[in-house]
């Protein structure tokens, strides 16, 4: 944890500085493909999370140059979940317990927006009507109807939930409602509650790159939205693999012995 | 490094998920690098993580085997490696990572050094996962 707090700080500092080519122009619009009807075409296979896993640092040394070349700025600074005394106790357990209870760590289906930062990648398919997203992670898939469609009535609560976009200019904009209360939203010991409702916005600044803004409101544990933001990489010649969580997954014996031992009340 | 990997990842993969799937600081310590160097025994190379296992002699004689932790497959096919091929039973390897809380003999893995010096990683950095 230590590690990860130090980790965060720096990240925290270097996002407080403007990049060295922030004055730079922005590339010209025209610079983002297009699909037939106008709209950024965010098809392709993207990563969200977990960037020193996948790239070199060759790669991650190129991402930096292409970052300042297209003057992208930094995004806002984290915020801590605005949980209620309650639900930041019952975080504040899952923390102490470092993990060990995981909704992950059983295999178990990954949420909105936690899935969208996997370290693993995900295709996006762009349809007039619709997008697709595909993950590597869970073999999991969203369908999302840029019709005008609204939510279906007879939606059960489900990891992902239940999702609808729209496009706001040039965002894609989606509003996902319809969730369990199985998964962590962003980190250990995020819960949430059915209520929660969540609003993503997925902007293709650059060519190689997704503004990604998910919009968490949960009126049963947080006292206002909780707003986090990432950036999404396209990968180019990367495809989607097979990962199954369940084969060999040791991890629920090992965490029986910490609750044995470690953990034992 | 650190401060590169947190910026590129943006924010949310700041205090997020940004590796497998469960928490490294659940079962390892990332304050106990470890390296080790010894003989491939076996190598369960399976989801969702591949566990290799290194016998280590002692001064003495004996033989400990060592449980390594790393990526799963398709992680591992994307940082170079290919079944069979990069890693066999027999090899003389080094391997540089973390130890495991409960098991004084398992460890994380972040890289693995063959005889001819080659190097490849085979695990996440310490202090990643499940956040």
């Amino acid at each position: 944890m230590a590690r990860l707090v130090i980790a965060l700080s720096a990240a925290v500092a270097t996002l407080a500085v403007p990049p060295l080519a922030a004055q730079t122009a922005k590339p010209p619009a025209s610079s983002i493909p297009r699909t037939a009807d106008g709209k950024p075409d965010l098809s392709g296979v993207w990563v969200g999370g977990g960037f020193a896993l996948l790239f070199g640092e060759a790669e991650l040394e190129a991402m930096r140059k292409y970052d300042e070349a297209m003057g992208r700025k930094p995004l806002p600074a984290p915020e801590p979940p605005p949980y209620k005394p309650e639900a930041e106790a019952k975080r504040q357990q899952y923390l102490a317990r470092r993990g060990i209870d995981d909704p992950m760590a059983r295999c178990l289906l990954s949420g909105v927006p936690r899935i969208t930062v996997r370290p693993l990648p995900f295709e996006i398919i762009q349809q007039p009507h619709r997008v697709v997203i595909l993950y590597e992670v869970h073999h999991a898939f969203r369908f999302i109807p840029t019709d005008g469609r609204p939510h279906p009535d007879d939606m059960e609560p489900s990891y992902l939930g239940d999702s609808i976009g729209h496009w706001d200019g040039d965002t894609l904009v989606v509003d996902v409602t319809g969730f369990n209360t199985n998964t962590w939203l962003a980190g250990v010991g995020t819960i949430h509650s059915e209520k929660l409702r969540v609003t993503e916005r997925y902007t293709r600044d650059t060519r190689d790159t997704i503004i990604y803004e998910a919009t968490m409101e949960d009126p049963e544990v947080f006292t206002k939205p909780w707003k986090q933001y990432a950036t999404l990489r396209l990968k180019p010649g990367e495809r989607i693999r097979e990962y199954e969580c369940i084969e060999n997954n040791e991890d629920l014996q090992r965490f029986e012995k910490l609750l044995q031992t470690e953990f034992k009340k | 490094m650190r401060t590169v990997f947190a910026l590129l990842c943006g924010v949310l993969a700041g205090t997020a998920s940004v590796a497998g799937h469960h928490s490294f600081a659940a079962e390892y310590d990332g304050d106990k690098p470890v390296t080790v160097s010894g003989t491939v025994a076996k190598i369960d190379w399976m989801n969702p993580h591949i566990y290799f296992y290194v016998d280590v002699k002692d001064d003495k004689g004996g033989v400990t085997q060592w449980k390594f932790e790393g990526y799963p497959p398709n992680m591992l096919v994307r940082q170079g490696w290919k079944r069979d091929v990069s890693m066999k039973v027999g090899d003389k390897v080094t391997v540089f990572g973390w130890r495991a809380r409960v098991n004084p003999t398992q460890a994380a893995s972040r890289n693995v050094t063959f005889a001819d010096g080659h190097k490849l990683n085979s695990g996440p950095p310490a202090g990643t996962g499940g956040q």
